[in-house]
Order: structure tokens, then C-alpha cells, then sequence
């Protein structure tokens, strides 16, 4: 209340001391860096759920059915104008320099996660990829790095040509693997790298060269976390082949063996599928990995997951392996076969589970692993033909698509033969087999691959015609083909362009539908 | 009945002091025993004639300590004791207080007019004193009212409207008010002390005179009024018109072009040559109105496609004549003039309003006061000089840096010369403007400065030679060095140009420190300032190691505080203050270091030390906690991470005792602050402390007492607390969420006109929407289900938020993010509940289509998280 009647109008003067105010200031900021660093950790919190389920997949799924696709040109004189904002940015200094380069580089990375049909093309043509290499410098802050390799990673996935643009990025994406990077951008860093590696074998090489590999294998070793299925993914991508070079840097890494057999065997499904992946080119690719693998109790691995996963991801690279590891050690195969003959997890069983799935690939991997055990050894062939496994193949020969019918009938043939000996021209039946399948009514479904196209079933199919005229006894084998118009299929081949399979089936129709055909009744 | 009082009165003013203290004691307990009788008797004494003025005089105000405090918690104990008094009994008083007003002695009178306002303001807006306007007008219109009861009632009128609102008046009352006063300005019927009351009354009625100003009639009428009033013969009833007009100016702005050839002339003459107290209201009055017009342009700026008020160009079109109108000012300087910041004289008020114009205008005013410079920068008189020098430093806000530049340039070397002027207000000035310059024109990181690596080597070498001189102008020359620091600060990543010299000034600014020949503490918490934005702003990697040594020297120099003899009141306050600067710099210094893992590890092996030293600050002020000492801890905890958790069982009861002081609410909220950064150092660690942290918390939350401003902080704080102890929140979640639903409840009901409030409103909100956040994401690995309960209330707030058109911006952030933290952690249970809030698509939108980025992310975070909760 004005009780002195004092001038009440006084404004502080223009000409004051600093104390005052700039402790005000210094007071307030140190509040101000208390907010920001509590937005950061409950950002870190909101981003964490991307990391424990590795949704990340799920989470751009979403995102990009809430995506209103916008008109092409649009959207590219939008990244145009982003680059150029990128490009002011990289080069102003100092006071908020770095939110503004972090800005445009979300802005065009939002631009290129947008649309189905991303502006790669104008963002590379307006000198996207030399800025955002300069936005991956050493020592630049973690939200900056993440956001320009998530750039890069976007431009990765697309035309070989555009991915091919991201190789001045690679050193840095490189370097950017090691441990001192804070987890997010590590795994960033390995998403676009994954995406150069998918493009081919060239590219693949150059990360080979650049030594993309060891800190990209070493990313894998801890338990858990969607950085460890990132980089499995990439590794996978790294090592496919055909070559084998990169597989056998990646067995030499120490204690990579163990980190496989560790995420194989731990719940978490979305690693062991991206593990499993890596899994199928070692054992394609590399001899020493797959003694390695064998040796650390790799199969008895593969048939638990095989055994308790429904995830077809997961199954499908876990068929693969397991196909290739008893194609080339039989032996252990057999141990497990064995071992686990009468229990839940018995590998026939289980892969007759696969022959069951409604998915075709699964079928089909199932057929082939199978047809890899099948052409083992003679207990191999037993408890393939004693298992459930026998009138699901029997049943497939006959309704599943081509590429399947295919896998079946390399089972079922080779469980009718004993393995081929050296010197052994021709394999020796094993007649028990041979009929029970033939009476199974698989005769038919191989007599249709001979009509294929396909010279390679086709050879399958006169291959087990051959069996049947061979091998079926009081000698019904030539009335049974006759009977499901085999010799007709046969004589399609006499004059046909394939050698072998001229001579074969030629040979076939004159040993036993010869001249001398049907005088004997 | 009342009770005869004079002897306790007067006794109670008493030279003896024992006699003084026993009178005091009585009527201490009549008023504790029987406040109703109390307060009637001091009611009568006051209106006794009979009485001598001493006794009445206490009377009084005791009369106005029992039905007002400054404490807002004492206050409203008052006004409850005041309205449980019985109806007849407080009608007796109010009569008696009436009737004073007619007294014949001045004093009884003005005591009684203040508390006549006082119970008004308590009664008034409870429409509990229906006939207290009717009364007082009463004595206006009567002809046979005296001079002296008009001059009261009017100082009566003019309290009474300064403590209420006015919603409390109805249109009629408000007009005849306006009336009584304006009748009561006019010259040729009233005395001077009925005029003067009658200015004075006007002054609190403007706010009053919304629909009076919207009349013409009437708005010309009052203008003219005052107008006449401003050319009175007697200065202080001027003084009184022309701070009517400051106030007309500010509330009444769009309606004066019509009037302002007058008013231009008016002030123009009061400034050239009436009395400094006048001529400060004219300048003022330009002050004002610069105020208007640059809150205008600011509001104008950015496209929020509100209309803006309208803008009338008052100062574009005066400026030919109000430039050097205002220069003219400049040269009026006092001889002895002190250097202290609350002197205000007509030079100085000359100079703030010609800075307010130039941020006005703009470039239009550098034509009209360079000529002024030029010509007398280089004269032999001292006034001159520093005139020129500055009206040049009040003009380098507003105008382009394209105008200034060539300017600065060129008189840049001249004013470095002239810091070694022989005139101390010359060499004062001239320091204040390189400060300004290097505030408005040293700015590296856009583009521009008028330090160049060839220039700064001199320019540096004289600020440090200047801050030898006298202290006033050691002082400026802080500023000059803050701003030039502050320039550099982020420049060049890779280096800055001011690292050489960093050792330099640094040593000049802990000697400037060290002084003692300067009025109590200006320079040196100058000095401190300084050399905390010197760290603040330098190359870490080039000068870790000077920051490195500079640590241990302040640790030393609080170190020795604590040994400083402590006597007096007033040694213990100079000791709390060395203290705090002292503190204010390890703040800096910490957060400096921390800031780079390289160097972070300084802070690491002196933690211990630092974190001791702290502990005796505290132990140093047994009543209160210390405010600095505390805002460094925060600092420290964050750089330590969770080894922090070995001082908190010693640190712990001054965070308890901070939490507590509510007087100095700062303390309170910087606690709660450092709480939070403890709580993000420690994660679960700070789980032993939480039960008694958490319940100090719920206590402030419910206080009143509190000031309203630390309550955000405290919910920020719930956010926190839960983000460090996750699930183990569970235990506090029923007794949080109830208060911060109540909190709520009190945003939804807030006056929506008030615009202070408004500003809290904004704050509480979104320091509830962040608790929210905390909680739920301090439950995502377990326990999300315990707020499925919630949920409905979370989207109701947000509900309600989304639908609030005055918002802030921060708001609708923290309230979106809140949302999506409910999808993400709490899920599927709560499904319908988002099917049934159907504001949630429309407000997503809004918030997809802003131009915040942040927002715009959040958004879209929060629709992801939604629509997989839809999907799934």
C-alpha cells in the first residue's frame, strides 16, 4: 500500500551491474540442465521397449501403416530442401549448432523412413551421403550419430546402385561398431552396414577389407538386447557367400563359437533366428566352424528349437542347418537319432511336425534335412521309415507343389537303396523298403517327375522306376510301371536331347520291356 | 463494551524498556484472550479526539497487523479471525472507523482510511459491506462536508480500490467513484489536499475505468482532468497527474492517439523544466509506452494467427522530437553521482527510455543520435563526454547489426582509449558500453563480430588493465569480460580465441574478488559472475587444465569461510554470502568438467573434498540451509553417478532441513531440484531414503504455507523418484496419485483472465503430466498393472488439457508423452478406454501438424504406441 506516497513509476536502469542478473542466469540454467537430462532418461525409457522385445520390426510396421503417403515430388523437393538444411547446418557453428545439425538430420531421415518408395534418389543427388559422413565424425554427440546412420541405413536399403553411394560412409559406420560407441548408434551403425553387406558379394568385400567384421561379431557376445540381433543380422548378411573367406575370419574370432551356442540355446527367438541364419552359412561355408559347432552340441540345439519353436523365422534356418550339418557328419546325426529315439524330442518326429506345417517352405526344408538323413546309414533309413514321418511324405509325394515333391522323393528313394560304396556301380536295394513304399502308391508320384521338365527329377524319378523293375520281387516291378503308364513316360526320352537320361531310360525299356515283354504270360 | 486502553498504548511506546515490554505483554493477551473487544477498543481509541495522537497512532496499526500480514499463511488466519467476529460487533468498528475520517487530525484520519481498505478488502468482495461506497460518497456530494473529510474520503476511496478488484464493483458504483474523484481534481473548487488526494485516488481507480475509457465523452473528460491537473502549481499534485498518465499509457494505449500532441507536449516541458520528480513521470510516461509497443512487435513476430492488439506508432512518429528531447536528459548527470544500482536520477531515466526506443525503431534512431555523439564525445567537459558515450551505448539494442557495425568499428578504439578518461563517470560509462557492444555485436557463432584475432590481444589487455580502476568501474569492466566471454562460448569446436588469455583473466578476476576497497560485496559477486561465465563458456580441451588448477584455489578460499571471525549478525551474513559465490564457482567448475569424460575424472578425485567442504557450509548456518552449496551438490551428483550414495548419510538431514524451509522457498525448491539429480545418480540406490523423502515432499504438496512455485518442481521430483526405484513406486502410487489428481481438479477451476496464474497453471500441469510419465515408465518392467486404476483420471486431465486453448506448448508435450507412456507401459487393459476417449485422434493431429519438432516426435511416438495397442 502506498502509505509514503514515494514515486511508485521506477524501472531498473538500462546501465546496471552483472552480478545480479548473471547469478540469476548461472542459477537457472543449472535447472535447466537438470530438465534435460531428466527428458533424456525417460526418453531412454520410452525407446527401451524397441530393445528388450526387438518390436522394432513390429514398431515400423506400425508406423508406416499410419504413413499418408504424400505425392512423390513432394516429398522429394522436401528432401532437397532437407539436404540443403543439412548442409547449413554442418557448416554453422557454436551455439546451437548441434541441435540444429540433429534437427535436419531427423527431418531427413523422417523424410526417407516416409513412404514406401523413399526419396533416396533426390537425397543422394543433392549431397546427402558426403554430409552425413560428416555428421558421423569422431566425437560428435550420440543423438547426432544416431540419427545420420539412420540415414545411411534407409539409403542402404535401396537400389544396388544407391547402396553402393554409402561406401565413403563405411569407415566411419566401421568405426562406429567398436565398444566405446554407446549401444543405440553401435547398433545403428550395424543396421546400415547389414543393408551394404545384403547388396552383394562385392560390397561385402569391401566391408571384408575394411574390417566390418570382428567388431560386428564381437557385438553379438553379449546375452541379450536388439543390438545383438542387429548385428547377427548384419553378420549373416556378411558372411553368406558364396565365398567362404568371410565365414572363416568370422570362426577365428574368439569365443564366436560359444556366443552361438549360447543365444542358440537361451528362449529369446528373435536372436536365435538372426544366430540361426549365421548358423546355415557357417556350416555351408566353413569345415572348421562345422567341427566346431558340432562339437560344442550344436545339433542336439538345433532339434530343441526345432522342437519347441512355432516360429516359422526361426525354424526355417534351423532346418537349413541341420541339414547341412548331417550331410556332413552323418555320424552325429545318428547319435542324437539315438539318443532321442523315444522321447519328445526325437528329430523324426520332429520334423514330421515340419512336414505338417501349412508352410511350404517348412515342408520343404523338412523334406531335405530328411533326405540328407535318409541317404545316411542303413539305422538312418530304418527309423526314418519306421516313423510317422513315412505316410506324410508318401501323401506329399503325391499333392505338394514341385520343389517339395522333389525333396520327398530324394527321401523316399533313398531309404529303397543302402548308400553307394565305392566301386559299387549300382546301389544295393533294400527290398523291405522298397515295397512297403511302393504299396504306399508312391509309384505314380514318380512317374509324374519323370515327366517333369526338370532333368534332375526326372533322373530321380527313372532312378526309382529303375528300383522298382529291379527290385520288387517275383519280379511285378515292370507290370507295376506298365500299370501307371510308365512306359510311356519312358519313351519320352528316346530321343531326348539329355545324353544320360536318353541312355537310362533307353536302357530301362529295353532290359525289361523288350521284345521278349509279355511272352511269359 | 470497549475497553479503556491509552495507558497500555502508550506505555507500550515507552523509553523504558521494561515498562515497554509488560505494556507490550498486556495487550498481547487482550488481543490473544478477546480479540473482538480488542479490536473495538483500539477502534474507539482511534476515534477518540480526546486522545492523545501517540496512543492513537498505535491504535491504528495494530488495527492494521490484526487484518493484514505479508505472510500469505498469517494473512489468511486473519481474515478468518476477522470473519467469525460477531456481525453487530464489527458493524461497531466500521462505523468507528468512518467517523475518524472526519477527524480533525490528519493522522487519525490517514490511519483510518488504510484501515478502512484493509477490512474492505476483506469484506468488499464478499458483498459484506454493501454501504461502504455509499457512505464515503456520501461525504463527497454533502455540501457541508469539511475539505479535510473530502481529502480523506478520497484517500479512502483511493485505498479502497488499490486493495480490491474490480469484479467486486458493480458499473454504477464504479462510475459515481469515478465521479467523486475526478470532481475532486478540479481546480477551482477544491483545496490542494483535497486535489492531490483526488489524483492519488485516480491513479487506483484506472484499472477501475475499463468501460469509462471505452465512452469518449468520458475518456476526454478524464483526460482533460488530468491533463489540467499535470499543469498545476503545486509539483507533487503534477508528480501525481503525470504517474495517472504512465498508468493511462500502459492500460489505456489503444485509445490515445487523439490525445498524444498534448500529451507529447506536456512531457516534453515537465522533462526540459519542471521539478527531477516530475520530469521523471513525463520520461517515464515514454518509457511506457516504448513498453507497449515492443511487447507488441514481439507478439506480432511469430505467425500464431491471433490478431494482435493494435499498434499505433506513437514513438516512429515522435521520435524527431522525443530523441532529443531524451538526449537533452543525458547531460543532466549528478556531480557526485554514486555508482550504485538504485540510484535513479533524470539522466539515467533518460538514458533507459532512449534504450527502449532504439528497440523500438530500429535503425530510425542511429541518425539522430550519432550527430550527438560525434560532437560531444571529444569535449573538454566531463558531462558531455560521458553523455555521448552514453547515448551510444544505450542505441546498440534494437537497431541492425548492419547499421551498427561500421559504427562500432570505427569508435571502438576511442572508447578503448577513453577507459583511461581522467573522469571517473566517463571511464564508469565507457565500460558499460564495450560491455554492450561485446553484448550485441560480439557474436561469432551468427556470422558477426567486431573482435577479430588482430583487435582482441588489445582489447583484452586493456579490460584487464581497467579492472584496476576504482571499483564501479572494475565492475563494468566485469561485464565487458562476461559478454566477451559469452560470445566465444560454443565458437569454433575446435578452439576458441580466448584461451590464451584465460589464465590472465582469470588471476585479474580473483584479485578483482579479493578487494576490499569497494562498497560492500558488488565487485566481487561481479567478479565471480565473471569468472564462472569465463569457465562456463571456454574450450574444455584447451583449458581443462587451467579449470583443473582453478579448483583446488577455490576450495581453498571457502576452506578459509569457515575461519573467518564470526561476531555479528552481520559477519555471519558477509560470511554466507562469500559462501555462496564461492559455491557458485565450484557449481560451475563442476559442471564444466563433468561435462567430458576426459576430464571428468578431476572432479572424481576431489569429490570427497568438495563434497566435505559443502557439508561444513551447512554446518556453518544452523537455521537455514544454503542455497548455492546445494545447487553444487546437484552438480556433484551427477558427476560422481552412483558413488554418490556414500555422502548421503551425512547429506541427508540438510536435504531434510532444505525440504523444510519453506520461508525461503528458493532453498525449498532448489533441494527438490538437487533430489531429483541425486535420484538420477543413484537410481535404486536412493531407495533407504525414499520413505522420509516422499513424505516431506507429500507434506510441502499439502501445505499452504508453501509458496505455490516449488509444487511443479515436487511432482517433477514424484516423476524422478519413481524413474530411479521403478517398481518399488508401489508404496507410494495410492497417496501420490491422489494428490496429483487433486492438483488436477485445482488447474480445471483455475481464473483463466489471471495471467501469473495462468503461467502456474501451465507449470503444475505439466509437472503432473512428468510425474505421470515417471511413474508409468519406472513400472514397465513390473507392476504396470497398478495403474490401470488411473488411467481413466490420466485421460480425463488430458482430456481436459487438450481442450484448453491457452496452453503452453511445453504443456501439450508433457501431456502427449503421458499418453503414450499409458499405451506403452500399461497395454491391453486398457484398451477401451482409448476406444472411448475419441479426443485422442483430433488432439494426435493437432499436435502431428505443429511446427515443433519435439512435439511433433513425441506425437508421433505417442500414435505408435497407441495404434499398437489398437492393432494387438
Amino acid at each position: 500500500m502506498a502509505d509514503d506516497g514515494s514515486a511508485s513509476n521506477r524501472r531498473d536502469p538500462i546501465k546496471s551491474s552483472v552480478g545480479n542478473v548473471a547469478g540469476q542466469r548461472r542459477r537457472q540454467q543449472a535447472v535447466t540442465v537438470a530438465k534435460e537430462r531428466r527428458e533424456l532418461l525417460v526418453r531412454a525409457k520410452r525407446l527401451c521397449r524397441v530393445g528388450t522385445n526387438g518390436g522394432d520390426d513390429e514398431d515400423a510396421l506400425v508406423e508406416n501403416e499410419m504413413m499418408i503417403d504424400e505425392e512423390q515430388p513432394v516429398l522429394e523437393a522436401q528432401t532437397i530442401k532437407a539436404v540443403e538444411e543439412l548442409k547449413s547446418a554442418v557448416q554453422s557453428q557454436g551455439k546451437g549448432a548441434m541441435q540444429k545439425r540433429v534437427t535436419a538430420l531427423r527431418e531427413l531421415r523422417r523424410l526417407l523412413s516416409k513412404s514406401e518408395f523413399p526419396p533416396i534418389d533426390a537425397a543422394l543427388s543433392s549431397g546427402a551421403v558426403p554430409l552425413l559422413v560428416q555428421c558421423l565424425s569422431f566425437g560428435s554427440p550420440d543423438e547426432q550419430l544416431l540419427e545420420s546412420a539412420w540415414c545411411l541405413t534407409n539409403i542402404a536399403a535401396g537400389k544396388p546402385e544407391e547402396t553402393k553411394a554409402l561406401l565413403p560412409a563405411l569407415p566411419l559406420l566401421i568405426a562406429h561398431l567398436g565398444e566405446k560407441s554407446s549401444a543405440p548408434v553401435a547398433e545403428q551403425c550395424a543396421w546400415a552396414i547389414g543393408n551394404v553387406a545384403g547388396e552383394g558379394e562385392e560390397l561385402r568385400n569391401v566391408l571384408l577389407s575394411q574390417g566390418a567384421l570382428p567388431p560386428l561379431a564381437r557385438m553379438i557376445f553379449p546375452d541379450k538386447g536388439s543390438t545383438v540381433r542387429t548385428a547377427a543380422w548384419a553378420l549373416s548378411n556378411l558372411i553368406k557367400g558364396p565365398e567362404s573367406k568371410a565365414a572363416a575370419q568370422l570362426v577365428r574370432v574368439e569365443g564366436i563359437v560359444d556366443a552361438i551356442l549360447r543365444h542358440l540355446k537361451k528362449t529369446d527367438e528373435e536372436i536365435a533366428t538372426e544366430i540361426a541364419w549365421i548358423v546355415v552359412y557357417l556350416s555351408a561355408l566353413s569345415d572348421i566352424a562345422t567341427s566346431m559347432l558340432l562339437k560344442g552340441g550344436i545339433l542336439q540345439l538345433l532339434v530343441e528349437r526345432l522342437a519347441t519353436s512355432n516360429s516359422l523365422q526361426l525354424l526355417i534356418p534351423v532346418l537349413r542347418s541341420l541339414g547341412n550339418f548331417v550331410s556332413v557328419d552323418p555320424k552325429a546325426m545318428l547319435t542324437i537319432l539315438i539318443g532321442g529315439e523315444n522321447t519328445e524330442e526325437n528329430v523324426i518326429n520332429v520334423l514330421a511336425k515340419c512336414l505338417r506345417s501349412e508352410h511350404r517352405v517348412l515342408k520343404k526344408e523338412a523334406a531335405w534335412v530328411l533326405s540328407n538323413i535318409a541317404a545316411g546309414s542303413i539305422e538312418h533309413k530304418r527309423m526314418i521309415h519306421s516313423s510317422e514321418a513315412m505316410p506324410l511324405l508318401l501323401r506329399l509325394l503325391s499333392t505338394s507343389p514341385f520343389d517339395i515333391r522333389k525333396e520327398v522323393a530324394y527321401v523316399l528313394g533313398n531309404l529303397c537303396v543302402e548308400s553307394a560304396e565305392e566301386g559299387n556301380a549300382r546301389p544295393r536295394i533294400i527290398q523291405e523298403h522298397l515295397v512297403s513304399i511302393v504299396s504306399g502308391g508312391c509309384l505314380r508320384g514318380f512317374i509324374d517327375l519323370v515327366r517333369s521338365p526338370d532333368i534332375e527329377a526326372a533322373r530321380l524319378g527313372l532312378q526309382f522306376i529303375e528300383l522298382v523293375l529291379r527290385g520288387m520281387p517275383n519280379g511285378e516291378g515292370p507290370k507295376l510301371v506298365e500299370g501307371e503308364d510308365g512306359i510311356d513316360a519312358m519313351e519320352r526320352f528316346q530321343f531326348h536331347e539329355n545324353e544320360e537320361l536318353r541312355v537310362i531310360a533307353n536302357s530301362l525299356a529295353d532290359k525289361y520291356f523288350g521284345e521278349d515283354y509279355g511272352i511269359n504270360e | 463494551m470497549a475497553m479503556e486502553i491509552t495507558q497500555f498504548l502508550l506505555a507500550a511506546q515507552s523509553a523504558d524498556a521494561r515498562v515497554r515490554t509488560e505494556a507490550e505483554g498486556s495487550l498481547k493477551q487482550f488481543q490473544e484472550q478477546n480479540l473482538p473487544q480488542f479490536l473495538l477498543s483500539l477502534s474507539f481509541e482511534l476515534a477518540n479526539n480526546e486522545k492523545p495522537s501517540e496512543s492513537r497512532r498505535l491504535a491504528g496499526i495494530l488495527l492494521k497487523n490484526s487484518l493484514d500480514a505479508k505472510d500469505s499463511g498469517r494473512k489468511e488466519l486473519l481474515v478468518k479471525q476477522w470473519c467469525a467476529i460477531d456481525l453487530a460487533l464489527k458493524s461497531q468498528i466500521k462505523e468507528l472507523l468512518l467517523r475518524t475520517i472526519g477527524s480533525s487530525v490528519p493522522e487519525a484520519r490517514h490511519t483510518s482510511a488504510q484501515v478502512i481498505a484493509k477490512v474492505a478488502s476483506i469484506e468488499v468482495p464478499q458483498k459484506q459491506w454493501p454501504e461502504l461506497v455509499g457512505s464515503l460518497l456520501s461525504n463527497m456530494t454533502q455540501q457541508e462536508s469539511p475539505a479535510h473529510l473530502k481529502q480523506s474520503t478520497l484517500e479512502t476511496l483511493g485505498y479502497v480500490c488499490e486493495e480490491i478488484s474490480h469484479h467486486d464493483l458493480v458499473q454504477d458504483e464504479v462510475n459515481s467513484v469515478l465521479t467523486a474523484v475526478v470532481q475532486g481534481m478540479n481546480q477551482a473548487a477544491n483545496n490542494a489536499e483535497v486535489r492531490l488526494a483526488a489524483t492519488k485516488a485516480l491513479l487506483n481507480a484506472l484499472d477501475f475505468s475499463q468501460t469509462n475509457f471505452e465512452n469518449e465523452m468520458e475518456r476526454s473528460y478524464i483526460m482533460k482532468m488530468v491533463c489540467e491537473t499535470a499543469c498545476a502549481k503545486e509539483a507533487v499534485i503534477r508528480q501525481a497527474a503525470f504517474e495517472c498518465l504512465v498508468s493511462i499509457a500502459s492500460t489505456y494505449y489503444e485509445v490515445l492517439e487523439q490525445y498524444m500532441q498534448t500529451l507529447f507536449e506536456l512531457t516534453a516541458k515537465a522533462v526540459k523544466e519542471d521539478e527531477e520528480s516530475v520530469a521523471l513521470q513525463a520520461v517515464e510516461f515514454w518509457s511506457t509506452i516504448c513498453d507497449e509497443e515492443i511487447d507488441r512487435q514481439e507478439y506480432d513476430s511469430p505467425d500464431t494467427g491471433d490478431s494482435s492488439p493494435p499498434h499505433s506508432g506513437f514513438i516512429e512518429k515522435a521520435l524527431p522530437h522525443l530523441v532529443p528531447m531524451l538526449l537533452e536528459t543525458l547531460e543532466k548527470q549528478e556531480e557526485d553521482q554514486d555508482h550504485e544500482d538504485d540510484v535513479w536520477n533524470i539522466s539515467m531515466a533518460g538514458g533507459t527510455c532512449l534504450g527502449l526506443v532504439a528497440r523500438t525503431v530500429g535503425d530510425g534512431i542511429v541518425p539522430l543520435v550519432m550527430p550527438f555523439v560525434e560532437i560531444n564525445i571529444r569535449k573538454p567537459n566531463w558531462r558531455s563526454r560521458e553523455a555521448a558515450t552514453y547515448a551510444f551505448g544505450s542505441i546498440l539494442e534494437g537497431p541492425t547489426i548492419d547499421k551498427l557495425a561500421p559504427m562500432v568499428a570505427a569508435g571502438l578504439e576511442f572508447l578503448l582509449t577513453a577507459t583511461k578518461d581522467e573522469n571517473n563517470h566517463v571511464r564508469d560509462t565507457t565500460a558499460w558500453t564495450l560491455s554492450r557492444i561485446f553484448e550485441f555485436l560480439h557474436t561469432p557463432d551468427s556470422g558477426f563480430s567486431v573482435i577479430s584475432p588482430q583487435n582482441l590481444p588489445r582489447i583484452v589487455g586493456v579490460l584487464l588493465e581497467s579492472m584496476k580502476d576504482v571499483p564501479n568501474v572494475a565492475e563494468k569492466v566485469c561485464g565487458a569480460i562476461y559478454n566477451l566471454a559469452q560470445g566465444y562460448e560454443d565458437a569454433g569446436a575446435s578452439s576458441s580465441l580466448l584461451s590464451p588469455y584465460l589464465t590472465e583473466i582469470i588471476q585479474h578476476l580473483l584479485a578483482a574478488a579479493e578487494r576490499t576497497d569497494g562498497p560492500e560485496s558488488k565487485l566481487r559477486s561481479a567478479s565471480y559472475e565473471t569468472l564462472n561465465e569465463v569457465v562456463r563458456c571456454s574450450n574444455l580441451l584447451e583449458a581443462s587444465g587451467i579449470i583443473g588448477q582453478l579448483l583446488p584455489v577455490i576450495m581453498v578460499k571457502l576452506g578459509q569461510t569457515m575461519d573467518l571471525q564470526v561476531v555479528s549478525t552481520e559477519d555471519r551474513e558477509k560470511q554466507a554470502e562469500l559462501q555462496a559465490s564461492l559455491c557458485g564457482v565450484l557449481q560451475v567448475i563442476i559442471q564444466k568438467l563433468s561435462s567430458k569424460d576426459e576430464t571428468k575424472p578431476i572432479v572424481m578425485q576431489n569429490a570427497d573434498q568438495i563434497m566435505m567442504l559443502f557439508l561444513r557450509v551447512f554446518g556453518c548456518h544452523s537455521s537455514s540451509v544454503h542455497e548455492e552449496a546445494m545447487l553444487a551438490i546437484g552438480a556433484l551428483a551427477y558427476a560422481t553417478g552412483a558413488e554418490f550414495a556414500k555422502y548421503m548419510p551425512e547429506l541427508f538431514k540438510y536435504l531434510q532441513t532444505g525440504l523444510q524451509n519453506f520461508e525461503e522457498y528458493q532453498v525449498c525448491s532448489i533441494t527438490v531440484g538437487v533430489i531429483g539429480d541425486i535420484c538420477r545418480a543413484l537410481d535404486d540406490k536412493i531407495l533407504p531414503f525414499c520413505d522420509q523423502i516422499m513424505s516431506l515432499l507429500i507434506q510441502n504438496l499439502q501445505s499452504d504455507a508453501l509458496h505455490r512455485s516449488v509444487k511443479p518442481p515436487i511432482f517433477s521430483c514424484f516423476g524422478d523418484i519413481a524413474l530411479a526405484i521403478g517398481g518399488h513406486f508401489e508404496r507410494y502410487v495410492a497417496t501420490a496419485l491422489q494428490i496429483m489428481q487433486g492438483a488436477a481438479q485445482v488447474c480445471a477451476q483455475m481464473d483463466t483472465l489471471d495471467e501469473e496464474l495462468m503461467d502456474y497453471g501451465n507449470q503444475l500441469r505439466r509437472s503432473i503430466f512428468e510425474a505421470y510419465s515417471g511413474i508409468l515408465q519406472g513400472f514397465k518392467d513390473a507392476k504396470a498393472e497398478l495403474m490401470v486404476p488411473y488411467a481413466q483420471h490420466l485421460l480425463q486431465f488430458v482430456e481436459l488439457v487438450s481442450k484448453d486453448s491457452l496452453r503452453d506448448e511445453s504443456v501439450t508435450k508433457a501431456a502427449v508423452a503421458a499418453m503414450g507412456d499409458l499405451a506403452d507401459v500399461v497395454g491391453e487393459k486398457i484398451k477401451p478406454l482409448f476406444s472411448n476417449f475419441t479426443f485422442c485422434g483430433e488432439f494426435l493431429n493437432e499436435c502431428l501438424d505443429s511446427e515443433d519438432d519435439d512435439l511433433k516426435d513425441t506425437a508421433r511416438w505417442t500414435q505408435g504406441m497407441i495404434a499398437r495397442l489398437m492393432v494387438t
